[in-house]
């Protein structure tokens, strides 16, 4: 294990990959049928994140500012501004759901939300997400916490088919539909929640960006609590299960830091096996384990001789770094956009929290990079392989199609990160034969 | 703290058309209502372009982690191209609760030392406004300490819209840099270009034709921009407000405090490109200029033109609905006529009195002024029998239920569309979207919905 640093000393951040708790907040909601997350702040970053999210996902956005002024953030708690954009939401439309949360600004005013939530006659969730503490990850973690206490009915009895699936930020719909699927082939019911898998998917259809469309209903949210297991994925999503346990203490719950590459999905299967008492697994995963394990012997030679940066969300790094490294990839830097207790556990030479500056001084680390789309200016500037993945991946399509997870995924990951490691051995090899030719 | 601007004063601006109808100047914002970005987005989508300078946003991580990267403003400043770069302080709870002016000044030394740019912009944002960092007094001691500009911007996002950003902005120059330095030389032709912040590279399909004429640029705002310049701007014989409604209290400040007259412009069209470079030489005044002028104008009009050729071949009869925002209402529209296309509708949804006025002038008596457009367009599709629409991608399903072509107008942020050769441009990207089959192919029916 290498070294690993939980915080960075540096007084400011150059090219930062680590993003806003409000904007997690934000997906999270959108992976709620017919919701209109309402963002309590300035609009500005209403709008960064809206522009954020449609170039990213190719997709409208729904969302709304209580465009706090000010003026307003002198005279107002909060609580009018909130009242008035949710009276001036429900005049045009009817979501099922608001879903408030905060911005640094109004978190450092001490505004009391859950006293203007009180104010509002509407189906509301409201969570705090201070934009000067945590990022994404934790934002989404918090929002789906949330969402489960403030909705999520009390029960005693348990239905055993079914699943309550907890999916982390970094889980791209495809992912979550997949995982979904997995999940069923075992003949167990399972909701996700949030679901991106209906909402951000990509699907050609009648779309206002007043409301999402798709997206597990407020319906199925109430009624999570007679699950009979909840699965988390990712260390972000522990405290959401824990606070759905408390729903029901009949309940059980499966943690797993992540689902890439072939031990965690094992990992997966032997859970889901117990749940419902079979011996072996469907012949399609079965299959699919088959088809890992080639691509595994396939790619380990380009991968085995590649040293890796990964950036992003702690757990997606944790993830994608497992697969990579049981074929053999030496992963030279594990950057993390904030800390968590994932980064102990990540086998690289270093891990740390940090930004792409710091990416850029060990680039004589790694040869192939893994990350989004600002790491795309660094990858070409010294020559890197690159595999695009996080947030944001603007400029490209098809990321909410692109699948790491599973057995499936597993192998697909592998064979892109392969290819890529190639061709970028290629194009450095060429560009040598360049200069030497040149110079004879 | 004498250096920041009075923001009641700039909403009184009267060069924004608002005022007319609005006694709220630009800034009414409604919670739940509302669309668009903050005064700090418009203050950065104003100073970022100096690719010279750092860009240090002093804030907590929304602001600067979302919209780092994001404009292709381009620059031919030889150094490290600092627009590209996201810098920002990052604030945590620990700066809420005990100020965040000792981490900035860390930030703004870091910067110096790693970065060496020619100035560094601090941006203040919603929280270190709200928790009352004294940003200019910051700056103000490490300008002495560094020896080169610092320069506070007050725009943090809650003051309102983003074009009281732009207009903020504008002010931190005036007051911080422009007059600060002498040129090396001048010309009886030096201009400043305000509000042009070379998206795509815009402003180099125009600028070479400035310089054949004779025309210098002294300086920018912002794009290609260089700090040292901009310092010069005070010695401009003209101002050359490019369309930017948002930035007009600047030309008429420098105006009243350096008799520098100004004139505004569009380069988006053959014939606007041809006005605003003819309008320049007008105003500087000079007889011969203007003769030359004419004659460069002639010359590339003929040029286009047959370039065009092919093109207006395709377009003969098309007819086109444009839903898009702001000038573009009227700027595109104009460009689109110049192809010999139609423009039966456009959107004047959140438009200007003056937008509206000039998108009347283009589209004539005949033509639709959506205000709804979302709702309107597809029935003007049945009505007058559109062949394409222009607009955000949210309305592509519109034309997609319509069988009728669709191009994205943001494509313009990747690709240049301005002067006379954006033009041919926009032609090849409109003549790709007509030809593009895929509209008709998504819209088949499923076998199971026959
Ligand atoms: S509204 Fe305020 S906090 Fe939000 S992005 Fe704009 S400046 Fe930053």
């Amino acid at each position: 294990m290498g070294e690993v640093s939980h915080r960075t000393e540096k007084p400011l951040q150059v090219n930062p990959i680590r993003l806003s708790q409000p904007m997690g907040a934000v997906l999270a909601f959108l992976g709620v049928d017919r919701c209109m997350p309402l963002m309590h702040g300035g609009m500005g970053c209403t709008s960064f994140s809206k522009v954020f999210f449609t170039r990213h996902f190719c997709e409208p956005i729904a969302i709304q500012t209580t465009a706090v002024t000010d003026v307003t953030a002198i005279l107002d708690g909060g609580d009018s501004s909130i009242v008035e954009a949710v009276q001036n939401i429900t005049k045009k439309v009817t979501p099922s759901l608001i879903g408030l949360h905060t911005t640094g600004l109004t978190e450092t005013k001490g505004d009391d939300i859950r006293g203007a939530a009180k104010q509002v006659n509407f189906p509301i969730v409201y969570v705090n997400t201070a934009d000067y503490e945590g990022g994404m990850e934790s934002g989404w973690g918090k929002t789906v916490k949330a969402i489960i206490e403030q909705l999520v009915e009390v029960r005693s009895e348990v239905r055993t088919d079914k699943v309550v699936l907890l999916p982390h930020v970094s889980m791209q719909p495809i992912e979550v539909e997949k995982l979904k699927d997995f999940i069923a082939m075992f003949g167990l019911e399972v909701v996700a929640l949030p679901d991106l898998s209906t909402s951000l998917d990509g699907h050609l259809g009648e779309k206002q960006s007043t409301l999402s469309s798709g997206g597990v209903s407020v319906e199925e949210i109430f009624c999570l609590g007679d699950a009979g297991t909840v699965i988390s994925i990712g260390a972000s999503m522990q405290f959401s299960a824990e606070a759905l346990l408390k729903k029901n203490p009949g309940m059980q719950h499966i943690h797993l830091d992540h689902v890439q590459g072939l031990a965690a999905t094992d990992t997966l299967v032997e859970k889901l096996l117990a749940v419902t008492g079979a011996k072996l697994p469907p012949l399609g995963i079965v299959r699919w384990r088959k088809r890992l394990q080639d691509v595994m012997l396939d790619s380990h030679f380009a991968l085995g001789q590649t040293r890796v940066m990964v950036a992003g969300e702690p757990d997606f790094i944790a993830g994608a770094c497992q697969a990579l490294s049981e074929v053999g990839a030496r992963i030279g830097l594990a950057l993390s956009t904030v800390d968590s207790p994932q980064l102990d556990s990540i086998e690289a030479a270093r891990v740390m929290v940090g930004d792409l500056e710091d990416a850029e001084k060990l680039q004589a680390e790694y040869d192939l990079v893994i990350g989004n789309v600002h790491t795309e200016t660094l990858a070409h500037r010294f020559g890197k392989a690159l595999v695009l993945r996080g947030f944001p991946c603007w400029e490209v399509v098809g990321n909410q199609l692109k699948n790491d997870l599973l057995y499936e995924g597993g192998a697909y990951f592998l064979c892109e990160a392969a290819n890529a490691a190639e061709a970028g051995r290629m194009n450095s090899h060429g560009a040598e034969c360049r200069v030497l030719s040149a110079e004879g | 703290m004498a250096n920041k601007p009075k923001i009641r004063e700039l909403l009184d601006e009267s060069g924004c058309a608002h005022n007319k109808t609005k006694t709220s100047g630009c800034n009414a914002t409604v919670p739940g209502a509302t669309t668009g970005g903050c005064a700090f987005e418009g203050a950065q989508i104003s100073l970022f372009p100096y690719a010279d300078a750092a860009h240090l946003v002093h804030g907590p991580m929304t602001c600067v982690g979302a919209s780092w990267e994001t404009r292709l403003t381009r620059t031919s400043w030889p150094g490290r191209d600092l627009t590209q770069m996201g810098f920002t302080t990052g604030i945590s709870i620990n700066d809420v609760v005990f100020g965040g002016e000792e981490k900035l000044r860390a930030s703004i030394d870091y910067i110096v030392e790693h970065y060496a740019p020619q100035a560094v912009f601090v941006y203040s944002t919603c929280v270190t406004a709200m928790i009352g960092d004294d940003i200019d007094a910051v700056c103000r001691q490490a300008q002495q300490d560094h020896g080169i500009p610092m320069v506070p911007v007050h725009a943090p996002g809650f003051v309102g819209s983003k074009n009281l950003g732009s207009r903020l902005a504008g002010e931190a120059v005036l007051t911080n840099l422009i007059g600060t330095l002498e040129p090396e030389v001048t010309t009886p032709f030096d201009i400043n270009l305000i509000g042009e912040y070379n998206v795509t590279g815009d402003m180099w399909q125009y600028t070479p034709l400035l310089e054949e004429l004779g025309i210098r640029v002294l300086s920018t705002l912002s794009g290609d921009g260089r700090v040292a310049s901009i310092r010069t701007a005070h010695r401009a014989k003209l101002n050359v407000l490019v369309c930017a409604k948002s930035l007009i209290s600047m030309p008429r400040k420098m105006q009243e405090q350096y008799g520098i007259p100004y004139v505004s412009v569009s380069f988006y069209g053959k014939r606007d490109t041809s006005a605003g470079i003819l309008a320049i030489a007008e105003a500087l005044g000079n007889a011969d200029l203007i003769g030359r002028t004419r004659q460069l104008i002639a010359r590339e009009e003929a040029r286009l033109e047959q370039q065009l050729i092919p093109y207006k071949e395709i377009f003969r009869g098309k007819k086109a609905v444009l839903n898009t925002g702001g000038n573009k209402s009227w700027s595109i529209a104009s460009a689109l006529q110049d192809l010999g296309i139609e423009v039966v509708a456009t959107s004047v949804k959140k438009a200007t009195e003056v937008d509206k006025e000039k998108a009347r002038q283009y589209l004539g008596d005949k033509g639709v002024l959506m205000t709804n457009p979302g709702a309107q367009q597809a029935k003007i599709i049945d009505e007058t029998g559109a062949d394409l629409l222009l607009a955000g991608g949210r309305s592509l399903y519109t034309a997609i239920k319509k069988r009728i072509a669709f191009a994205d107008v943001n494509q313009e942020k990747k690709k240049s569309y301005g002067g006379y050769a954006g033009l041919l441009n926009l032609a090849e990207d409109l003549k790709n979207a007509l030809e593009n089959p895929v509209f008709k192919n998504v819209a088949r029916r499923a076998p199971w919905e026959k």
